[in-house]
């Protein structure tokens, strides 16, 4: 709006080109929108807002949901902000009392399972579940290192051992990723058949995978063969450090004791409430120790997918009976034995090292 | 180039400010378990009867038992003492006299459990004891330097030479803790189990502290200038230091202790700016001036002094 005229000067953090390809600026976000206009005059005349006008309007809010940035406003997509607020307010909120912590946490596991259906269906390339793993780690971390950490009750080698597990958990995340860019940068299909005996394209990282297991929307990641000894190392590393970095808070902010000399864990927590501080780690510890449970979940159905040699999709197919005898009654075209299954997955590199060198 | 080397430095420095020590709880060096027993400060009995033997620690300390921490509560059997709380073991004569300090403000529940648990530890470690709680009767905040310095007069007065300062919500939970003075300020309460059985900071000396009552006269006390909770221990750290003397500890596991449950307590808004602006070797502010209206009353486990 106020750089019209002079259009050949560089934009400044908080300017942009929207969709009309016309000079703007983050602070004029709420002038001049035809739609919310026309949509109020409907409203005003007690006429129906037109189809029109709604998809006007949503297609404003994504243009003008900008951040600054250097050389010009970003623009961000809407599902993808959305748990950086979620988030941290659902933690502030359950530190409130105890009731506020239930209330909170059900409502986000709701809102949860509701959106998780309604994304898959309609926005497949979300970053949603992505930037909601984002922030979760780093509200954790920050809630430990500046909150649990003053106060002196955990040593230095405690807060070196929990960074070296979740340093492990973002290196085996981000191995995954390199070697599946690795692969599909490395050659055609009859390269790949020489890999692996089924080839798919993944429909939403438009990647090929050798052996999909299946597409991990938290990690955004696609997990195969060539990848799913990694993915079960992450999971691994990451059920440590929620599960350690759970512990250590709950013994700082709750009352300890020893379990057979060895173990400090927490028996009383009934005056956590009392001060923010100790609130406020003690429902990030409680949330910590939910993901390690959904964590824990898909561990052992990992593990257990493994040992049959068969995939996600091809569970997710089985009838409920089968389920329940552990998918032991079906046929596993892919089951090569236990022993063999394993040392398929975790050999996988050092035995194509070979074909993708050719390659 | 300019760009690499700034974020370089960035990553050092948040590295730095995540793992600089002093963010943690510490460490501390401590007198091995084995030479407890020569650091202890003995003291020639002095009505000695001539049947019978001096007591030894040493045995106390090596053979040392965790408590259980879930009998704390219970009615514990010890063996009633002398009115006021004094205690005398009979099969040999102490060559530790200690005045246990303890101040203290409406918290009879805790004062029931603490004089019940104390006194059965206490007669299991053969030493001369008497137990002062130090009660201060007025409506100004807490003030538990002031009150630790009158107990330690009277307990001057009355011969005592070794003072335990104590608070009441602590209870030692080993038996290898010995309730005597070592030649060095001693910092007890070094592995407290709300504090997840780690020491804070390295000059914490709160909680519980033994100290000769020679050393407690040499630096006059604590100061009485402290009132509500916080950074009066700190200040009696400055005194100890300011003095020459080393103040020690023992291992982690003779050191552990439990804390009764409370509420906190409120805070000094001031101390942090008390504690700078104090002297460190005050002449006049410590346990040479104390006003004197104080009651003394003798009770069944305990030196009641009451001051208002």
């Amino acid at each position: 709006m106020n750089g019209m005229n002079d259009e050949g000067i560089s934009l400044c953090c908080c300017e942009y080109y929207d969709r009309n390809n016309e000079r703007n600026h983050i602070l004029a976000c709420c002038c001049n929108c035809v739609d919310v206009d026309e949509a109020f005059e409907s409203l005003i005349t007690s006429r129906s807002i037109t189809q029109q006008h709604k998809s006007g309007i949503m297609s404003t809010v994504q243009d003008r949901l900008r951040i600054p940035w250097r050389g010009g406003a970003k623009q961000v997509a809407f599902d993808a902000a959305l748990p950086i607020f979620i988030i941290p307010v659902m933690l502030l909120l359950a530190s409130i009392s105890v009731w506020w912590t239930i209330f909170s946490f059900t409502t986000v596991a709701m809102f949860l399972a509701f959106i998780f259906n309604f994304l898959i269906r309609t926005i497949p390339h979300t970053k949603f579940f992505f930037v909601w793993t984002i922030t979760s780690i780093t509200a954790l971390y920050i809630v430990f290192e500046f909150i649990v950490i003053p106060f002196l009750e955990i040593l230095l080698e405690e807060n070196i051992a929990l960074s070296i597990f979740i340093f492990g958990f973002i290196m085996c995340w981000y191995l995954m990723k390199v070697r599946t860019k690795q692969l599909n940068n490395c050659g055609g299909d009859a390269e790949f058949g020489k890999i692996a005996s089924r080839i798919q394209n993944c429909s939403v990282c438009q990647m090929r995978i050798p052996d999909k297991d299946h597409h991990c929307v938290w990690l955004d990641c696609c997990v195969g063969k060539h990848n799913q000894c990694l993915f079960i190392l992450s999971l691994f590393f990451a059920e440590i450090a929620l599960l350690y970095s759970s512990n250590l808070t709950l013994t700082s902010v709750c009352h300890p004791f020893i379990l057979y000399k060895t173990v400090l864990l927490p028996d009383d927590c009934s005056d956590v409430y009392q001060l923010f501080e100790l609130s406020l780690s003690f429902v990030s510890a409680v949330y910590s120790l939910f993901l390690a449970l959904a964590i824990f979940i898909l561990l052992l159905h990992q593990l257990l997918l493994v040992s049959l040699g068969m995939t996600t999709k091809e569970w997710s197919n089985l009838p409920l009976t089968s389920k329940f005898c552990l998918g032991l009654t079906t046929k596993r075209p892919q089951d090569q034995g236990l022993f063999k299954n394993w040392s398929s997955i975790i050999c996988w590199a050092k035995n194509s090292r070979t074909l993708l060198n050719e390659a | 180039m300019l760009k690499n080397c700034l974020l370089a430095i960035s990553v050092v420095l948040i590295i730095v400010s995540i793992y600089f020590p002093a963010r943690h709880a510490r460490h501390y060096s401590y007198i091995l378990k084995d030479n407890i027993s020569s650091q202890l400060k003995l003291h020639e009995p002095r009505n000695k009867l001539p049947n019978l033997k001096t007591c030894t620690y040493q045995n106390i300390i090596l053979n040392s038992e965790d408590v259980d921490i879930n009998s704390i509560n219970e009615r514990k059997s010890f063996q009633q003492p002398l009115a006021g709380g004094e205690f005398k073991p009979k099969q040999c004569t102490a060559s530790i006299n200690a005045a246990i300090i303890v101040p203290y403000r409406n918290r009879t529940r805790q004062l029931n459990i603490f004089l019940n648990y104390m006194h059965h530890f206490l007669q299991k470690q053969n030493i001369h004891y008497r137990i002062f709680i130090v009660d201060q009767n007025d409506t100004l905040p807490f003030n538990r330097a002031k009150m630790l310095n009158y107990g330690a007069k009277l307990a001057i007065s009355l011969k005592y030479d070794c003072l335990i300062l104590h608070d009441v919500d602590l209870l030692p939970l080993n038996t290898g803790n010995i309730y005597g003075c070592t030649k060095c300020p001693r910092h007890m309460s070094s592995s407290l189990d709300t504090f997840r059985y780690n020491l804070p900071y390295l000059t914490l000396f709160g909680g519980a502290v033994s100290i000769l009552s020679q050393q407690f006269q040499e630096i006059n006390g604590m100061s009485n200038k402290f009132y509500g909770w916080g950074a009066e221990d700190d200040n009696f750290y400055r005194r100890v230091i300011g003095n020459g003397l080393q103040p020690c500890r023992l291992p982690p596991e003779v050191s552990r202790y439990t804390m009764l449950f409370h509420n906190k307590e409120k805070a000094n808004e001031n101390r942090f700016k008390l504690l700078e602006t104090l002297p460190e070797n005050p002449e006049t502010d410590g346990l040479n001036s104390l006003p004197h209206p104080h009651v003394i009353k003798l009770e069944h486990l305990y030196t009641h002094l009451v001051v208002s």
